[in-house]
Protein backbone atom coordinates (compact mmCIF):
# COMPACT_ATOMS: atom_id res chain seq x y z
CA UNK A 1 0.00 0.00 0.00
CA UNK A 2 2.72 2.43 1.02
CA UNK A 3 4.77 1.42 -2.01
CA UNK A 4 1.89 2.13 -4.37
CA UNK A 5 1.23 5.47 -2.78
CA UNK A 6 4.89 6.43 -2.92
CA UNK A 7 5.16 5.53 -6.60
CA UNK A 8 1.94 7.41 -7.38
CA UNK A 9 3.12 10.45 -5.47
CA UNK A 10 6.47 10.52 -7.27
CA UNK A 11 4.78 10.07 -10.65
CA UNK A 12 2.37 12.92 -9.98
CA UNK A 13 5.12 15.19 -8.71
CA UNK A 14 7.20 14.44 -11.80
CA UNK A 15 4.35 15.17 -14.21
CA UNK A 16 3.67 18.36 -12.29
CA UNK A 17 7.26 19.53 -12.59
CA UNK A 18 7.84 18.35 -16.18
CA UNK A 19 4.93 20.35 -17.50
CA UNK A 20 6.63 23.64 -16.81
CA UNK A 21 3.91 25.99 -17.92
CA UNK A 22 0.62 24.72 -16.66
CA UNK A 23 -1.92 25.40 -19.35
CA UNK A 24 -5.51 24.89 -18.40
CA UNK A 25 -7.97 24.78 -21.26
CA UNK A 26 -11.18 26.66 -20.68
CA UNK A 27 -13.87 24.28 -19.41
CA UNK A 28 -16.36 25.17 -22.14
CA UNK A 29 -13.85 24.91 -24.96
CA UNK A 30 -13.18 21.64 -26.73
CA UNK A 31 -9.83 22.14 -28.45
CA UNK A 32 -9.15 20.66 -31.89
CA UNK A 33 -6.63 17.84 -32.17
CA UNK A 34 -3.45 18.29 -34.13
CA UNK A 35 -0.13 16.59 -34.69
CA UNK A 36 1.77 19.74 -33.75
CA UNK A 37 4.35 19.22 -31.00
CA UNK A 38 5.34 22.85 -30.48
CA UNK A 39 5.29 23.90 -26.86
CA UNK A 40 2.77 26.44 -25.73
CA UNK A 41 4.30 29.54 -24.16
CA UNK A 42 2.80 31.67 -21.47
CA UNK A 43 0.81 34.53 -22.93
CA UNK A 44 -2.54 36.23 -22.97
CA UNK A 45 -5.29 33.69 -23.66
CA UNK A 46 -8.44 34.31 -25.66
CA UNK A 47 -10.95 31.50 -25.25
CA UNK A 48 -13.51 31.16 -28.02
CA UNK A 49 -16.31 28.82 -26.98
CA UNK A 50 -19.39 28.02 -29.03
CA UNK A 51 -21.39 30.89 -27.61
CA UNK A 52 -18.90 33.37 -26.20
CA UNK A 53 -15.45 34.89 -26.33
CA UNK A 54 -13.71 35.29 -22.98
CA UNK A 55 -10.36 36.44 -21.69
CA UNK A 56 -9.02 35.35 -18.30
CA UNK A 57 -12.37 33.76 -17.47
CA UNK A 58 -14.27 36.99 -18.04
CA UNK A 59 -16.84 37.30 -20.78
CA UNK A 60 -15.81 39.64 -23.58
CA UNK A 61 -18.70 39.18 -25.98
CA UNK A 62 -21.44 36.68 -26.70
CA UNK A 63 -21.47 34.82 -30.02
CA UNK A 64 -25.18 34.69 -30.70
CA UNK A 65 -26.95 34.72 -34.04
CA UNK A 66 -26.41 38.48 -34.02
CA UNK A 67 -22.66 38.04 -34.14
CA UNK A 68 -22.04 38.77 -37.78
CA UNK A 69 -19.56 40.94 -39.57
CA UNK A 70 -21.06 44.30 -40.43
CA UNK A 71 -21.96 44.93 -44.03
CA UNK A 72 -19.03 47.25 -44.56
CA UNK A 73 -16.75 44.23 -44.20
CA UNK A 74 -14.98 45.41 -41.07
CA UNK A 75 -13.97 42.28 -39.22
CA UNK A 76 -12.95 44.03 -35.99
CA UNK A 77 -14.61 42.78 -32.78
CA UNK A 78 -14.77 46.04 -30.85
CA UNK A 79 -15.27 44.52 -27.36
CA UNK A 80 -12.27 42.23 -27.85
CA UNK A 81 -10.13 45.07 -29.20
CA UNK A 82 -10.94 47.11 -26.06
CA UNK A 83 -9.99 44.23 -23.77
CA UNK A 84 -6.76 43.65 -25.66
CA UNK A 85 -5.95 47.32 -25.35
CA UNK A 86 -6.51 47.14 -21.57
CA UNK A 87 -4.37 44.02 -21.31
CA UNK A 88 -1.61 45.70 -23.27
CA UNK A 89 -1.72 48.74 -20.98
CA UNK A 90 -1.51 46.47 -17.92
CA UNK A 91 1.42 44.56 -19.36
CA UNK A 92 3.26 47.75 -20.31
CA UNK A 93 2.67 49.12 -16.84
CA UNK A 94 3.96 45.92 -15.25
CA UNK A 95 7.02 45.86 -17.50
CA UNK A 96 7.77 49.50 -16.67
CA UNK A 97 7.58 48.75 -12.93
CA UNK A 98 9.78 45.72 -13.32
CA UNK A 99 12.24 47.81 -15.29
CA UNK A 100 12.65 45.40 -18.17
CA UNK A 101 10.67 45.03 -21.36
CA UNK A 102 8.17 42.21 -21.72
CA UNK A 103 9.63 39.80 -24.27
CA UNK A 104 6.29 38.30 -25.22
CA UNK A 105 4.18 41.40 -25.21
CA UNK A 106 2.86 40.77 -28.72
CA UNK A 107 1.97 37.14 -28.08
CA UNK A 108 -1.54 35.87 -27.70
CA UNK A 109 -2.90 32.31 -27.56
CA UNK A 110 -6.28 31.46 -29.03
CA UNK A 111 -8.07 28.53 -27.43
CA UNK A 112 -10.80 27.92 -29.95
CA UNK A 113 -13.57 25.36 -29.84
CA UNK A 114 -13.19 22.75 -32.56
CA UNK A 115 -16.65 23.52 -33.95
CA UNK A 116 -16.01 27.26 -34.21
CA UNK A 117 -16.67 28.52 -37.74
CA UNK A 118 -13.74 29.98 -39.63
CA UNK A 119 -15.52 33.32 -39.75
CA UNK A 120 -15.11 33.72 -35.98
CA UNK A 121 -11.46 32.64 -36.01
CA UNK A 122 -10.79 35.07 -38.81
CA UNK A 123 -12.39 37.94 -36.91
CA UNK A 124 -10.55 37.11 -33.68
CA UNK A 125 -7.23 36.91 -35.49
CA UNK A 126 -7.93 40.11 -37.37
CA UNK A 127 -8.77 41.89 -34.11
CA UNK A 128 -5.56 40.61 -32.45
CA UNK A 129 -3.59 41.79 -35.43
CA UNK A 130 -5.20 45.21 -35.42
CA UNK A 131 -4.55 45.52 -31.67
CA UNK A 132 -0.84 44.91 -32.21
CA UNK A 133 -0.74 41.25 -31.15
CA UNK A 134 1.00 39.85 -34.21
CA UNK A 135 2.40 36.71 -32.62
CA UNK A 136 -0.61 34.41 -32.49
CA UNK A 137 -0.56 30.80 -31.30
CA UNK A 138 -3.46 28.40 -31.76
CA UNK A 139 -3.84 26.01 -28.84
CA UNK A 140 -4.46 22.41 -29.92
CA UNK A 141 -4.61 19.02 -28.25
CA UNK A 142 -1.86 16.63 -29.17
CA UNK A 143 -3.58 13.95 -31.20
CA UNK B 1 27.89 -10.32 30.53
CA UNK B 2 24.87 -8.21 31.34
CA UNK B 3 25.77 -5.96 28.48
CA UNK B 4 25.75 -8.79 25.99
CA UNK B 5 22.32 -9.95 27.13
CA UNK B 6 20.92 -6.44 26.65
CA UNK B 7 22.25 -6.34 23.12
CA UNK B 8 20.40 -9.52 22.24
CA UNK B 9 17.06 -8.30 23.46
CA UNK B 10 14.64 -7.83 20.54
CA UNK B 11 12.75 -4.60 20.64
CA UNK B 12 9.29 -4.96 19.24
CA UNK B 13 7.68 -1.76 18.06
CA UNK B 14 5.29 -0.99 15.23
CA UNK B 15 6.32 1.67 12.77
CA UNK B 16 3.82 4.46 13.05
CA UNK B 17 2.98 5.28 9.45
CA UNK B 18 -0.21 7.15 10.19
CA UNK B 19 1.30 10.66 9.80
CA UNK B 20 2.79 9.62 6.47
CA UNK B 21 -0.52 8.15 5.33
CA UNK B 22 -2.28 11.34 6.28
CA UNK B 23 0.18 13.33 4.22
CA UNK B 24 -0.35 11.05 1.22
CA UNK B 25 -4.10 11.19 1.53
CA UNK B 26 -3.91 14.96 1.27
CA UNK B 27 -1.15 15.22 -1.33
CA UNK B 28 -2.37 12.66 -3.84
CA UNK B 29 -5.87 14.07 -4.44
CA UNK B 30 -4.37 17.56 -4.63
CA UNK B 31 -1.83 16.54 -7.27
CA UNK B 32 -4.39 14.44 -9.14
CA UNK B 33 -6.67 17.43 -9.37
CA UNK B 34 -3.96 19.72 -10.63
CA UNK B 35 -2.35 17.20 -12.99
CA UNK B 36 -2.85 17.94 -16.67
CA UNK B 37 -3.47 14.70 -18.48
CA UNK B 38 -4.12 16.24 -21.86
CA UNK B 39 -1.12 17.64 -23.58
CA UNK B 40 -1.64 20.96 -25.28
CA UNK B 41 0.57 22.18 -28.09
CA UNK B 42 0.66 25.32 -30.15
CA UNK B 43 0.50 26.13 -33.82
CA UNK B 44 2.32 29.40 -34.24
CA UNK B 45 0.81 31.91 -36.55
CA UNK B 46 2.58 35.03 -37.65
CA UNK B 47 0.11 37.70 -38.58
CA UNK B 48 1.41 40.29 -40.97
CA UNK B 49 1.35 43.86 -39.70
CA UNK B 50 -1.84 45.72 -40.48
CA UNK B 51 -0.29 47.69 -43.33
CA UNK B 52 0.66 44.56 -45.26
CA UNK B 53 -2.62 42.87 -44.57
CA UNK B 54 -3.16 41.55 -48.05
CA UNK B 55 0.05 39.79 -48.88
CA UNK B 56 0.97 38.61 -52.31
CA UNK B 57 2.73 35.26 -52.38
CA UNK B 58 6.30 35.56 -53.50
CA UNK B 59 6.69 31.96 -54.58
CA UNK B 60 6.05 31.01 -58.14
CA UNK B 61 3.64 28.14 -57.61
CA UNK B 62 1.10 30.08 -55.49
CA UNK B 63 -0.34 26.85 -54.13
CA UNK B 64 -3.78 27.12 -52.58
CA UNK B 65 -6.06 24.60 -50.89
CA UNK B 66 -9.67 25.56 -50.74
CA UNK B 67 -11.51 23.83 -47.90
CA UNK B 68 -15.16 23.55 -48.88
CA UNK B 69 -17.89 21.70 -47.01
CA UNK B 70 -17.95 18.88 -49.56
CA UNK B 71 -14.55 19.02 -51.27
CA UNK B 72 -10.94 20.15 -51.23
CA UNK B 73 -9.77 22.08 -54.25
CA UNK B 74 -6.03 22.28 -54.83
CA UNK B 75 -4.85 24.83 -57.32
CA UNK B 76 -1.68 26.64 -58.21
CA UNK B 77 -0.03 28.58 -60.97
CA UNK B 78 0.55 26.26 -63.92
CA UNK B 79 -1.13 23.33 -62.16
CA UNK B 80 -4.23 21.48 -63.20
CA UNK B 81 -6.94 22.10 -60.62
CA UNK B 82 -7.59 19.00 -58.52
CA UNK B 83 -10.85 18.44 -56.67
CA UNK B 84 -11.00 15.85 -53.90
CA UNK B 85 -14.46 14.91 -52.65
CA UNK B 86 -14.63 14.99 -48.86
CA UNK B 87 -17.42 12.47 -48.46
CA UNK B 88 -14.93 9.65 -48.92
CA UNK B 89 -13.07 8.41 -45.86
CA UNK B 90 -9.79 8.57 -47.74
CA UNK B 91 -10.09 12.27 -48.63
CA UNK B 92 -7.38 13.36 -46.18
CA UNK B 93 -4.99 10.65 -47.37
CA UNK B 94 -5.65 11.55 -51.01
CA UNK B 95 -4.99 15.23 -50.24
CA UNK B 96 -1.76 14.34 -48.42
CA UNK B 97 -0.61 12.16 -51.34
CA UNK B 98 -1.43 14.87 -53.88
CA UNK B 99 0.39 17.58 -51.89
CA UNK B 100 3.33 15.26 -51.37
CA UNK B 101 3.56 14.70 -55.13
CA UNK B 102 3.39 18.45 -55.77
CA UNK B 103 6.05 19.04 -53.13
CA UNK B 104 8.35 16.48 -54.71
CA UNK B 105 7.84 18.07 -58.14
CA UNK B 106 8.60 21.51 -56.69
CA UNK B 107 11.08 20.95 -53.86
CA UNK B 108 11.70 24.68 -53.31
CA UNK B 109 8.07 25.32 -52.56
CA UNK B 110 7.03 25.55 -48.90
CA UNK B 111 4.20 28.06 -49.04
CA UNK B 112 0.56 27.18 -49.22
CA UNK B 113 -2.59 29.21 -48.74
CA UNK B 114 -5.62 27.68 -47.08
CA UNK B 115 -8.81 29.31 -48.28
CA UNK B 116 -11.93 28.85 -46.23
CA UNK B 117 -15.51 29.90 -46.59
CA UNK B 118 -16.91 31.43 -43.36
CA UNK B 119 -18.79 28.35 -42.13
CA UNK B 120 -15.96 25.83 -42.27
CA UNK B 121 -15.21 24.34 -38.83
CA UNK B 122 -11.96 25.10 -37.02
CA UNK B 123 -11.04 21.41 -36.68
CA UNK B 124 -11.21 20.96 -40.47
CA UNK B 125 -8.80 23.85 -40.98
CA UNK B 126 -6.40 22.47 -38.35
CA UNK B 127 -6.54 19.06 -40.08
CA UNK B 128 -5.62 20.60 -43.44
CA UNK B 129 -2.83 22.58 -41.76
CA UNK B 130 -1.52 19.32 -40.27
CA UNK B 131 -1.59 17.61 -43.67
CA UNK B 132 0.30 20.54 -45.25
CA UNK B 133 2.91 20.56 -42.52
CA UNK B 134 3.35 16.80 -42.70
CA UNK B 135 4.41 16.99 -46.37
CA UNK B 136 6.75 19.91 -45.73
CA UNK B 137 4.53 22.80 -46.73
CA UNK B 138 5.16 24.68 -43.51
CA UNK B 139 4.59 28.31 -44.53
CA UNK B 140 0.82 28.33 -44.23
CA UNK B 141 -1.40 31.34 -44.75
CA UNK B 142 -5.02 31.29 -43.72
CA UNK B 143 -7.13 33.27 -46.11
CA UNK B 144 -10.68 34.33 -45.53
CA UNK B 145 -12.74 36.36 -47.88
CA UNK B 146 -14.27 39.62 -46.91
CA UNK B 147 -17.35 40.90 -48.77
CA UNK B 148 -15.19 43.14 -50.93
CA UNK B 149 -13.58 40.02 -52.33
CA UNK B 150 -10.01 40.73 -51.30
CA UNK B 151 -8.36 38.11 -49.12
CA UNK B 152 -7.12 38.76 -45.63
CA UNK B 153 -4.27 36.56 -44.65
CA UNK B 154 -2.65 35.35 -41.49
CA UNK B 155 0.53 33.38 -41.91
CA UNK B 156 1.69 30.36 -39.94
CA UNK B 157 5.37 30.07 -39.28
Amino acid sequence: MMDILTVLLLFLLKSFVADGEVVTPSPDVELPTSESRDALEESLVIAVAEDRISMGGELVTALGPGFRAPDDGDLLIVALADRLEQARAQRDDLAARRGRPDQRKNRVTIQGDRSMPFEVLERVMYTCNQSGFHDIALAVLRG
Amino acid sequence: MARRRGYRKIIEADLDIMPLMNLFVVLIPMLLLSAVFVEISAIDMDAPAAAEEVSTPRESLDLAIEVRADRYVVRGRGLRERTIARDEASADTTLAAHLDRLRRDHPDESAVRILSPPRVRYQEIITVMDISRSVGLGAISLVGRDPAGSGRTVEAR
